[in-house]
């Protein structure tokens, strides 16, 4: 029976690049999908293109193409990365000038439609509401002069649509991270989204298991301390049947480890109503999917049902909303604890006059409170604490006004501070998560070889 | 009443969309699954996080893999984007439910 190999690269923008190397190279892959979009990615590109219009991608992925495709063409490995962020027409011309392109003679495939920043203005000007589905808040107006883009999660399929068409690399802008597996599997087995509604729920959750590389094999996973090799971490790939039952498992030498654990562990990871994870391509029931270890490092994931994909798309609306400043002091033993909250009172004094300046304001205490709030108790007599400090203003000149006051601390507070050196005033980006009918976001696709 | 924290009956992964954060909790095994489903409430997580979470909670059962997903909307400080929050995705957020502790029966 028919199996598809395909192998995950990057889990976001700056991942390790030479486990997905050895995944091609050695993976014995049909395909390979890189993500390097988390949700804030797309509006630094946005914003990185409005200054420069011939940036707006991740730059990595040029190298790591360089990388990659040698072994890719060799093995024909095929590639999908969602590496063209803001400009994925740029990141192609770019790919298109590597010489390993241009002597293999690879064709260069583009997905474009997933900007609908003028759609959205559009229909928003016609009368149609585009609720936060975070706040419930409907009106947009608010962001008037400030919408840095929106981007719709697109589905497969243009990414199906141009393996059809012979492409050996496939650059995408906003697509859903796991799309960047469906669609080769949807093209491979020949799935449709009005019949084979099982089967693409099936490869959404291979794609929801693998998207994030090694965090379905003991990365960042409560089963650290098990996990062989950890300065050897491989990247996970699933064997795929024709009815969408996989293998998710590793080249066996690398390190990193496959079990119903690990798998599990990613399962439940950035889902909600587990019986309907809603994606562009269908509806998976994760309550439906049975897993299994069917050797070492080989866990099987089968059974699962869903629901046809949504006849709307999420989108996210991006919006300038001033800058952030943070600083670090630290303080010694003894009495580390009671330090940090004096520095802490003297800093909401000294703010005081700067008031009508400050947007936002946080003050926590590293090694006692600063990741688990409230939730953490007060430590008994640390040998130092961190008072970290982080701020939201309109301008960057208020932004340096502000961590000026924190510098202050390394004199005017208790003994022993050390100053960890403050990073530049960053904007901030605010994210407005909607949705738009499919209707209105059409797909197109452009196929590029070398000249 | 006897109580247990929850350390020592699951493991957690938390992530996040925008200002949601969810906490995927994998009990240990049956019993755990059964100890977490009774004694896991919406009530007792938000009075652990208090105003760290500032939205709704749900919970949502698993029982194939016998795990429990926890949604707290509003639960990351604006998102990832605009938190002032040092843990800026959540990811803090499940290992700190583990503090919890649940009555376990009589």
């Amino acid at each position: 029976m028919k199996k598809v190999r395909i192998g995950a690269g990057s889990a976001f923008w700056g991942d390790m690049l030479e486990p997905a190397v050895d995944l091609v190279r050695r993976g014995d892959l049909h395909y390979i999908g890189f993500d390097h979009l988390a949700e804030l990615t797309l509006a630094i590109l946005r914003r990185q293109k409005r200054r420069d219009p011939s940036t707006g991608f991740i730059p990595d992925i040029v190298p790591w193409m360089e990388a990659v495709l040698p072994h890719a063409a060799a093995n024909h490995v095929r590639v999908i990365t969602n590496g063209g962020g803001a400009n994925p027409e740029r990141a192609a011309q770019e790919v298109l000038k590597l010489p390993v392109v241009r002597k293999e003679g690879l064709k260069v495939g583009v997905v474009l439609g997933d900007d609908v920043t003028e759609t959205v203005r559009r229909l928003h000007d016609g009368g149609q509401a585009f609720p936060n589905l975070d706040t419930g808040e409907s009106d947009l107006n608010g962001l008037e002069g400030r919408i840095v883009g929106a981007n719709a999660y697109l589905g497969s399929e243009g990414i199906a649509d141009l393996i059809g068409q012979g492409a050996d690399v496939v650059i995408t802008g906003r697509n859903t991270d796991n799309s960047l597996f469906v669609a080769p599997l949807m093209h491979e087995f020949g799935w449709r989204y009005e019949r084979d509604i099982d089967r693409i729920a099936a490869a959404i959750v291979v794609g929801h298991i693998i998207e994030c590389t090694c965090m379905c094999m003991g990365g960042a996973s409560n089963f650290w301390d098990q996990v062989p090799q950890p300065w050897n971490m491989g990247f996970p790939l699933a064997e795929v049947d024709s009815d969408g039952t996989a293998v998710i498992t590793k080249l066996p030498d690398v390190g990193g480890m496959v079990t119903t654990w690990t798998v599990k562990e990613h399962l439940v990871y950035e889902i909600h109503d587990p019986r309907r994870y809603v994606m562009a391509d269908g509806i998976p029931d994760l309550t439906t999917i049975s897993l299994a270890q069917e050797g070492p490092d080989r866990v099987r994931v089968s059974g699962v049902r869903g629901a046809a994909r949504p006849d709307t798309l999420k989108v996210l609306i991006a919006y300038d909303d001033g800058y952030m400043g943070e600083a670090t002091v630290l303080f010694p033993w003894p009495n580390a604890v009671a330090k940090a909250r004096h520095a802490e009172s003297i800093l909401r004094r000294r703010y005081e006059r700067w008031a009508d300046r400050i947007v936002g304001l946080q003050i926590d205490r590293v090694g006692v409170n600063a990741l688990t709030g409230r939730t953490a108790p007060e430590p008994d007599d640390p040998n130092e604490v961190g008072v970290r400090v982080a701020f939201q203003a309109r301008t960057r000149e208020d932004i340096d006004r502000l961590k000026r006051e924190i510098v202050h601390l390394w004199t005017v507070g208790g003994a022993g501070a050390a100053i960890q050196a403050p990073s530049p005033p960053r904007p901030v980006i605010g994210l407005w998560p909607t949705l738009i009918p499919r209707a209105d976001v059409p797909i197109r696709t452009i196929l590029k070889v070398a000249e | 009443m006897r109580t247990v924290q929850l350390r020592e009956l699951c493991y957690a992964r938390s992530g996040d969309k925008g200002d949601v954060c969810n906490i995927g909790v994998l009990a240990k095994d049956a019993r755990c699954y059964e100890l977490l489903r009774s004694g896991l409430t919406v009530e007792r997580i938000r009075a652990h996080f208090g105003d760290m979470v500032r939205g709704a909670i749900e919970i949502y059962q698993m029982p194939n893999i016998e795990a429990l997903n926890i949604v707290m909307r509003q639960a990351l400080g604006g998102g990832a984007s605009r938190t002032l929050r040092l843990d800026q995705t959540g990811k803090a957020m499940g290992q700190a439910l583990l503090r919890l502790e649940i009555p376990v029966g009589g």
